[in-house]
Order: structure tokens, then C-alpha cells, then sequence
């Protein structure tokens, strides 16, 4: 408004006003940063320290997969002082040209995902450069970044951020003497904290690495101890590809976000090129439904008639969007990470055929439920259902009370699976949420919206590979309670017979050994029906793919430990 | 029916130790029997409770019914009682046949240990052992005393009465010359060691309180009214009991009933005349059908003007009353017109109340012109 009064012309001066706008908006995102860090996620002293982690790992993973290499990434935490750590994380990656690498690690928004449908581990590319900001203003320190490409000279370089241009700021550049593809971070955090706890960095990693059975990833904690989680998959995950938005799944503001980027002249043109499904018969439909011309502008489109373009959307038959940009990790694949990280004694995975929510987003849901052996959570004595969440294979740790995917297992009745009291129970449920547009409920990240068809969809998916797991369970029970059965009338024995012997002269060892005979020869009548219920339990688990259950100790063995 | 016929319990000559111990014996072989042919043992006693509990009106007191239960060792439920029943088998036995005694607590901490490579005991608690006793008193046909077992003792027993003590020296003495507190009632007073020699007295008084008990030998009304005293200290143990019912029975002496105004009370009496479901077994050698109600009732409020001193009716009483307003042997319109007046008025009123009068009141009034006047309830 100054500007135009001090031109005092009808013609803005077009430069100044972009320069402006520039400025304020670079200035506004690291500033609006620093601020409120809090809304990406970055508060909570362990969480800050599990977040950092995430985002170069996440970086990591991409830039691995993007160039078709099979990801090694090694993750570092070294104790510097009181709630003063250090992150170094490396990876096998392409490794990042002088030219892009400050654009990766010093630009904040600079991603290239926010306005892409596609299937991404991260939808808002604050990552990396987040930690950058954080470092140093935390601790006043620059991140100090490695990077090597296929046939060039490793560089070293120091970077840090200029918060009011959002500019990244390099420093000290040298070339390495040594042979190294992939790319080090290497940064500094003060006000956070490294525990060993479910929303720790171990945690973060393992379960990373159950969803990601193509990556190899390694850990040091800042007690030196070292974690190693083996890749199970050679095969990297197919790219996802980019795919157009869906025109039941659009907003007003969508439509006018995406009215400005169009290479369409027309609106018709715009509808046509830049939505899923919209043909020329769709086209027609619409022009029947609104007032003004299809031939318009679409840069010039206003709000009111994007509304009635999104009202048009919402009455119009179109085809269900097209699916071929979700990738789901595969029930194989979790099958085997699952085996190889949790060694459950029994797992049965699904992946559901990809629907759609709010109208326009096609979505997939991959659920696994592990039980026995390592699966639940385990503190102390105590085992609890442990619920890994992941939402495009990047496991959610926090806000767990907000997020559809807990309501929606927690919703389950268990009891119907033989799964008395989730509390008690261990059992590992996996689930994976896949789609081109995960309904966060914040910035953070951290939790899922619970809209009705995805809680729906997770749902059937949990009841399907409940019953599964329900029928292992019950009858693992059962055989459970024939055995408590002969121990417990196993203890009597002796007493019982010290008391007929003193009475009735019988030898007491002969008795003992006729009632345990007895008591041997009554179970075996239940046991053949229990057997029979076994094997029609095993049955009909193992003509299922997606179940597996772990092999057992030799009976010989447990025979020995109960004559003992 | 056939199986009721069999039921006679103490007799003298199927009734002495060896007898008993033989029986249990039989049934232990009968076990190893089974045990050897590789079948589940069995242990059968007689199912007590309300369900297997007669009313016998001609004899005026309750009977144990015929059912039969039987445990047996591979019953998930039944296998640790079937353990517990046959060391409580064993010990009575050796009891029996090295002629020792013991009480019921003691046999529970004789025989309480660890069962091996468990956390579990033999025995948690007395009411475990103490169940099992009277399983086995059933199912040999007897009564806990003829296992050589025996209970606390409880009741005292005061006035002209002389007994002899066949196991204490054969020690004679009179109950009214053993000091103010009188004689303390065994829980065994079978005739083959409590002798009843002889008495002068001309009816038999049965306390509930102590306190009334004792204040009764101080106003010396036992002397005045020419009766034998027994205080219960609420429900009668077995010893007072048996006692009750041998000093009626053998010296052919009314027997009369004082407890408080309350259905507790009531059931005390009821217990000491018709016999109790518990022991629904041995009525017959316990019970007074016989016995007279003198009070407290509900009548004696208004007659005696005692409603100053009544005590409010707690939600237990309230429903114990409902519980005995059903009970076959309460079928009588005094004792129904009693307990819905109880009901109604939610009071109950206490033996000591009477204090509120006078001291002696009881001793003076009270009881005498009562039992002279023959105001009783059935």
C-alpha cells in the first residue's frame, strides 16, 4: 500500500514490489522458523533429538532410492555435554554437488515435494534444513557436511543458514584426499536429550528399518553401543510416480493453487491437463454446471468460480483415481523384516487393495500383526500390544493418542482374536499408511486424521489378520492350558500318595507313578482333540502366504526341561 | 433311602477309634485301588448346606438329606481339596491310633507346609482344613470328637450339677462349688469321659451373653430358682451343645432359652433346639427339640417398657430376619409374628437392656415371673 502511495502512479513499480515480496517471504520462513519450531515437531528435548534423526535419514533414504542405490546409512550420537549432542549421519548415497548441496541442508521450503502428488516420505522438505537452523541457533555452530559423487573428489564444507534471506552460507570448502560416495551431516544440538526409549532414536531406526527391508542401517549410541539392523530385501521399492489430483478430493484453494502453475489457456484446458480422470466427457459435465466460460483464463479464475468448478466436482460421475502411485512395502517384504527385527513367534501381514478418502485420495493400508517371541512392548516383567505406526514407511512415535491409526486398533474388540487384554498381550501390530496425501493432523507430522475411511479401512484390514492371528493364539492357549493342566495335578501327586502310603502300606513311588500315569492317560484324551484343533489351526495358516509361524524348540527339549 | 438307614451315627460299638480308623483306611485303600487300576480316586461325603438340609417336623429338628458328593483327583477344582482331604485322612488316623487329640487349629499348622516346587501351601487358611474336617466327620460317619479332634472350647456351665471326669483322674465335682465362674464345658462331653452323676436342679438355663451369665451367679439366682446355668457366649459351640442336650435328655430337666431380642439370637435358639444346617448331621445327638423361649421378644418392649433402650436393627439383621421368616422350622405364627414385628420396627433389643431397670432386674423379675408364668415362646 506505501509503495503505491509513494509512486503515486496507477502502475505499481513491478520490480520493487518483487523484490518485496521476495524478501518477506524468505525472511518470514526461516524467521516464522525459528519461532515456532514447535510446529514441525521440533520440541520435547527426546523428541527434538528423534526428529533430527528423521530428517537426515530421511534424506538419506531418498536420495539413495531416487539414484537406485541400495541405502547403508550409519547414524551416530555422541554425548557432548549436558543436553549437547552431536548427530552424524552418513549415508552411501550419490552424494550432493557443491552447487546443490546448500539447497539441500540450507534452504528451508526448498523441497520439491509440497505441490507434487506423489507417494514421499515427507510432504513439506523442511527437513534437513531445519536441523541446519537448529544447530546453529541452539548452539551457534555450522553443520559440517561431506559429500561425495560417482568420479569426483570428496568435499568437506561448513554451512549454516542466513535467516533473513533464507540463504545458505558456505564455508571452509576442501577437496578430500580420499575415495567416499555419499553424503556425512554432521551437526551439533544443545537443549536435547538421547534416551533409550520408545521414542528414541533406537526406536526411530528400528522400525524404520522394519519398513524399509531394503535399507542396512547402523547405530551408535552415545554409549558406544552399536546396533545393527540387517537389510532383508535386495530390491529397491519401485519409484512412486507423480500422479494429478483427484477431482473429489480438491479444495476451492486447491483448485486456485493449482490455476496458477497450469500450461492450460483455457479452464477447460486446466480441467483437462492438470486433474485425474478428466476427460472430455467430464469437461462437458462441468460446462453444463457452471456460469461462467470454460474457455476463461485459468489464472484469472476467481473464487467464486472455483467454488462452483469444486461443486461441480462433487455432483459429476468421474472414475476412482488411479492408484498407480501408491507402494506399498509388501506383505513379503514386512514378513521378512519383521521376522529378522521383532522374531515374533507367530506374523501374519496384509496389504490392502488401495481405496480412497475424502473423495479423491487414493490411500493403502499394510497391516501385520506379530505375536509371541519379541513382539509387544516390554518394560520391566511386563508386555504390552505395541503399536508401530508408520505413515508412507516412516514410523510415527509420537502424538499416538491423536493419530486414526491407534483409534482405529484400539477400536477392535481383541477379545474376538483370543487377545484377552491388549495390555498384557504380546503383540506387535504393524501398520503402514501409504498414500499421495497423508491427512497430518499438525506440521509435526506425528499423527494421522481420523478420517472415516481410512479408520474404516484399517479396521477390516486389522479384523482380517486378527482372525488369523486369533486362530494361532487360541490355539497356543489352549496347549497352554493342557500343559498348566498336568503340572498342576502333577504337585498333588506326591502329596496324596505320602498320605494313602502312611495308610494303606502301598509303596508310595509305585503310586506316584500310577497317578502320573493316570493323570497322563486323562490329558491324552484332551490332547488328541487339542492336537486334532492344532492341526486344523496349522492348516489353516500355512496354506496363507502371509502368515508365518516361527519353528519351535524340538519337543524332544521341552520334554527334558518339564521331567526335570 | 437305603443309604439313610445306614447313617447311624454313634453307636458305641461301630463308634470306638479302631472302628473309625478302619473306615478310614477302607477308604484309602479303595483310592489305591482305583489309583492302581488307573482310574480317578474318589472321596464321598455327604452334601451339606441348605439344599441337602430336611425338616423333620415329627422330630422336631433338622436332618442331613441323602445326596452324596464325591470328589475325585482329576477335577481341575477338586484336585487340591482331594490332596488336603487325604492328609487330614492320614493324620486323624494316626491320631485315632496312637490315642491323641487335637484341636482343629492344631492339625492345621501340623500338617501346613509348602507344596514342593510350588508357592502354594497345603493349607492357606484354617477354614480350609476345617471344611475338610467336617467332609471327613461325613464321610466316615461321625462326629469331629470321635476323630479325636476337637474345637475351642466354649460355654461354662454353673449350678447343682456333679459330674465326673472319666478322663482326669476320674475327678468328681460339683458345678456350683468351682468358684463364680463355674465349669468350663469341654468340646468332648461324650458319656464315656463326662459322666452326668446327679443334680437337683429343676430346669436347665441357657445363656447366650457371659455378661448376662455372670450376672445371674451374682444375684446367686441359680441357688434361688434351683436351675443349672450354661452360657452359650453366642452360638453355641458343639461342647455346650452336646452338653445341653445330654443334661435335658439325662436328667429329664426343662430346658430354657435366653438370648437378646434380636434374629441372631433367635437362630441361637433355634440352633440349640432344632439343631443347625452345618451340623444338620448330628441333631440327633445334639438338638433339644424340647427347649422353651423365655426372651428376649419383641413383646417384652412394650410389656416391660424398654423402648428407651433398644438399638436400631443394622441392614444385616434386617436381612437375616427375611432369610429366617423363610426357614421351615420358623413356621409357627409366634416365631413369624415375632421376626415380621422385627422387621417392621427395625429394633432389637438386648439382654443387658434389662439394666435399664435395675441390676438385678433380670435376676428378681424378669426371668422368675417369666418362667413361672410359663411365658414362653415354642
Amino acid at each position: 500500500m506505501s509503495e503505491n502511495s509513494k509512486n503515486s502512479g496507477t502502475k505499481p513499480n513491478n520490480g520493487a514490489v518483487d523484490n518485496l515480496e521476495k524478501e518477506f517471504k524468505e525472511h518470514s520462513v526461516a524467521e516464522f522458523f525459528k519461532k515456532n519450531k514447535q510446529m514441525i515437531g521440533l520440541y520435547g528435548k527426546i523428541r527434538t533429538l528423534t526428529m533430527v534423526v528423521h530428517e537426515y535419514v530421511t534424506n538419506s533414504l531418498d536420495a539413495c532410492e531416487e539414484t537406485g542405490i541400495l541405502p547403508n546409512i550409519d547414524v551416530k550420537i555422541d554425548e557432548l555435554g549436558d543436553e549437547y549432542y552431536e548427530v552424524t549421519v552418513t549415508d552411501n548415497g550419490p552424494g550432493i554437488s557443491l552447487d546443490n548441496v546448500g539447497r539441500a541442508f540450507g534452504k528451508l521450503l526448498a523441497g520439491t515435494k509440497f505441490h507434487r502428488m506423489m507417494q514421499s516420505r515427507g510432504q513439506q522438505g523442511i527437513g534437513a534444513s531445519g536441523c541446519t537452523m537448529l544447530s546453529q541457533m541452539t548452539t551457534g555452530k555450522a553443520s559440517k557436511i561431506i559429500t561425495g559423487q560417482d568420479g569426483h573428489k570428496p568435499i568437506a564444507l561448513e554451512l549454516v543458514i542466513d535467516p533473513k534471506l533464507n540463504e545458505p552460507k558456505i564455508s571452509n570448502v576442501k577437496e578430500l584426499d580420499k575415495e567416499f560416495r555419499g553424503t556425512s551431516v554432521q551437526a551439533k544440538f544443545k537443549g536435547c536429550l538421547y534416551r533409550d526409549s520408545d521414542q528414541g532414536a533406537l526406536e526411530y531406526l528400528r522400525r524404520t528399518a522394519i519398513a524399509n527391508p531394503h535399507a542396512q542401517i547402523s547405530f551408535r549410541d552415545p554409549l558406544g553401543q552399536k546396533t545393527v539392523f540387517k537389510r532383508t530385501h535386495n530390491v529397491l521399492p519401485e519409484r512412486p510416480t507423480e500422479i494429478k489430483p483427484h477431482p473429489k478430493g480438491t479444495t476451492i484453494d486447491d483448485v486456485l493453487t493449482y490455476c496458477k502453475t497450469t500450461k492450460g489457456r483455457t479452464v477447460a484446458s486446466f480441467l483437462n491437463n492438470d486433474f485425474d480422470r478428466m476427460g472430455a466427457k467430464g469437461i462437458e459435465e462441468i460446462r453444463k454446471r457452471v456460469k461462467f466460460d470454460l474457455n476463461k483464463d485459468p489464472k484469472l479464475l476467481t473464487w467464486e468460480e472455483a467454488e462452483e468448478i469444486v461443486k461441480a466436482f462433487k455432483v459429476i460421475n468421474v472414475i476412482a483415481p488411479s492408484t498407480d502411485a501408491l507402494r506399498p512395502i509388501g506383505e513379503e517384504q514386512i514378513g521378512k523384516s519383521l521376522q529378522n527385527i521383532v522374531q515374533p513367534e507367530f506374523l501374519t501381514v496384509l496389504t490392502r487393495k488401495p481405496t480412497v478418502y475424502a473423495g479423491g485420495y487414493p490411500f493403502q493400508v499394510e497391516i501385520a500383526i506379530a505375536y509371541g517371541g519379541g513382539a509387544g512392548k516390554k518394560v520391566g516383567d511386563q508386555t504390552s500390544m505395541d503399536i508401530m505406526r508408520f505413515a508412507n514407511r516412516v514410523p510415527l512415535l509420537f502424538d499416538n493418542g491423536n493419530c486414526a491409526l491407534t483409534k482405529a486398533i484400539q477400536s477392535i474388540d481383541w477379545k474376538r482374536y483370543d487377545i484377552k487384554d491388549p495390555s498384557t498381550a504380546p503383540v506387535t501390530v504393524f501398520v503402514n499408511f501409504i498414500s499421495v496425501h497423508i491427512p497430518y493432523t499438525g506440521a509435526g507430522k506425528q499423527a494421522i486424521a481420523d478420517e472415516e475411511e481410512v479408520l474404516e479401512e484399517i479396521r477390516l484390514a486389522l479384523m482380517q489378520t486378527g482372525r488369523k492371528a486369533g486362530i494361532y493364539i487360541a490355539q497356543k492357549r489352549r496347549s497352554f492350558e493342557n500343559q498348566q493342566k498336568r503340572l498342576m495335578f502333577y504337585k498333588y501327586i506326591p502329596e496324596v500318595c505320602k498320605a494313602l502310603s502312611a495308610i494303606t502300606n502301598e509303596n508310595e513311588e509305585n503310586l506316584k507313578k500310577k497317578m502320573e500315569q493316570m493323570v497322563l492317560e486323562k490329558l491324552k484324551i484332551d490332547e488328541k482333540k487339542e492336537e486334532e484343533e492344532r492341526k486344523k489351526a496349522e492348516k489353516t495358516i500355512a496354506n496363507d502366504d502371509n502368515s508365518f509361524i516361527a519353528k519351535k524348540p524340538k519337543k524332544e527339549e521341552q520334554k527334558k526341561k518339564s521331567k526335570k | 433311602m437305603a443309604k439313610k438307614e445306614k447313617r447311624k451315627a454313634t453307636t458305641a460299638e461301630t463308634d470306638s477309634p479302631k472302628h473309625i480308623a478302619d473306615r478310614i483306611k477302607k477308604s484309602a485303600e479303595k483310592m489305591v485301588k482305583q489309583i492302581n487300576n488307573l482310574e480317578d480316586p474318589e472321596f464321598t461325603t455327604m452334601q451339606r448346606g441348605k439344599s441337602n438340609v430336611i425338616w423333620d417336623e415329627k422330630k422336631g429338628f433338622l436332618e442331613l438329606g441323602n445326596k452324596e458328593v464325591t470328589r475325585t483327583f482329576l477335577n481341575i477344582a477338586h484336585a487340591r481339596k482331594f490332596m488336603q482331604t487325604t492328609m487330614i485322612m492320614e493324620k486323624t488316623r494316626n491320631y485315632l491310633e496312637h490315642n491323641k487329640t487335637a484341636s482343629i487349629r492344631e492339625i492345621y499348622y501340623e500338617l501346613k507346609h509348602t507344596v514342593a516346587d510350588t508357592k502354594e501351601n497345603t493349607f492357606e487358611e484354617q477354614s480350609e482344613s476345617d471344611t475338610i474336617i467336617v467332609d471327613l466327620e461325613h464321610s466316615v460317619d461321625t462326629i469331629r470328637e470321635k476323630l479325636n479332634l476337637h474345637a475351642n472350647p466354649k460355654g461354662t456351665l454353673y449350678g447343682d450339677i456333679t459330674l465326673l471326669d472319666r478322663m482326669h483322674n476320674n475327678d468328681k465335682f460339683n458345678a456350683s462349688k468351682l468358684g463364680r465362674g463355674g465349669w468350663s464345658i469341654m468340646s468332648r462331653v461324650e458319656p464315656e469321659e463326662i459322666e452326668i452323676v446327679d443334680s437337683s436342679a429343676e430346669y436347665l438355663l441357657v445363656c447366650e451373653t457371659e455378661a448376662i451369665y455372670e450376672r445371674l451367679i451374682e444375684e446367686g439366682y441359680p441357688k434361688k430358682n434351683n436351675c443349672i446355668l450354661i452360657g452359650i457366649g453366642g452360638q453355641a459351640a458343639r461342647g455346650a451343645r452336646r452338653l445341653i442336650h445330654r443334661i435335658h435328655n439325662e436328667l429329664e430337666l426343662p430346658t430354657i432359652v435366653f438370648t437378646d431380642g434380636d434374629p441372631y439370637g433367635w437362630y441361637i435358639y433355634s440352633v440349640v433346639k432344632q439343631g443347625s444346617m452345618a451340623l444338620a448331621a448330628h441333631s440327633e445327638f445334639m438338638s433339644v427339640p424340647d427347649a422353651k423361649y423365655v426372651g428376649m421378644t419383641m413383646d417384652d418392649i412394650e410389656d416391660y417398657q424398654l423402648e428407651m433402650v433398644t438399638e436400631r436393627m443394622s441392614e444385616g439383621d434386617i436381612k437375616r430376619a427375611k432369610e429366617m421368616l423363610a426357614y421351615p422350622w420358623f413356621q409357627n405364627k409366634e416365631w413369624q409374628a415375632q421376626l415380621k414385628k422385627s422387621v417392621e420396627k427395625k429394633v432389637r433389643v438386648e439382654q443387658q437392656a434389662l439394666a435399664n431397670k435395675r441390676l438385678d432386674f433380670v435376676a428378681t423379675h424378669y426371668l422368675p415371673e417369666k418362667i413361672r408364668n410359663k411365658n414362653f415362646l415354642p
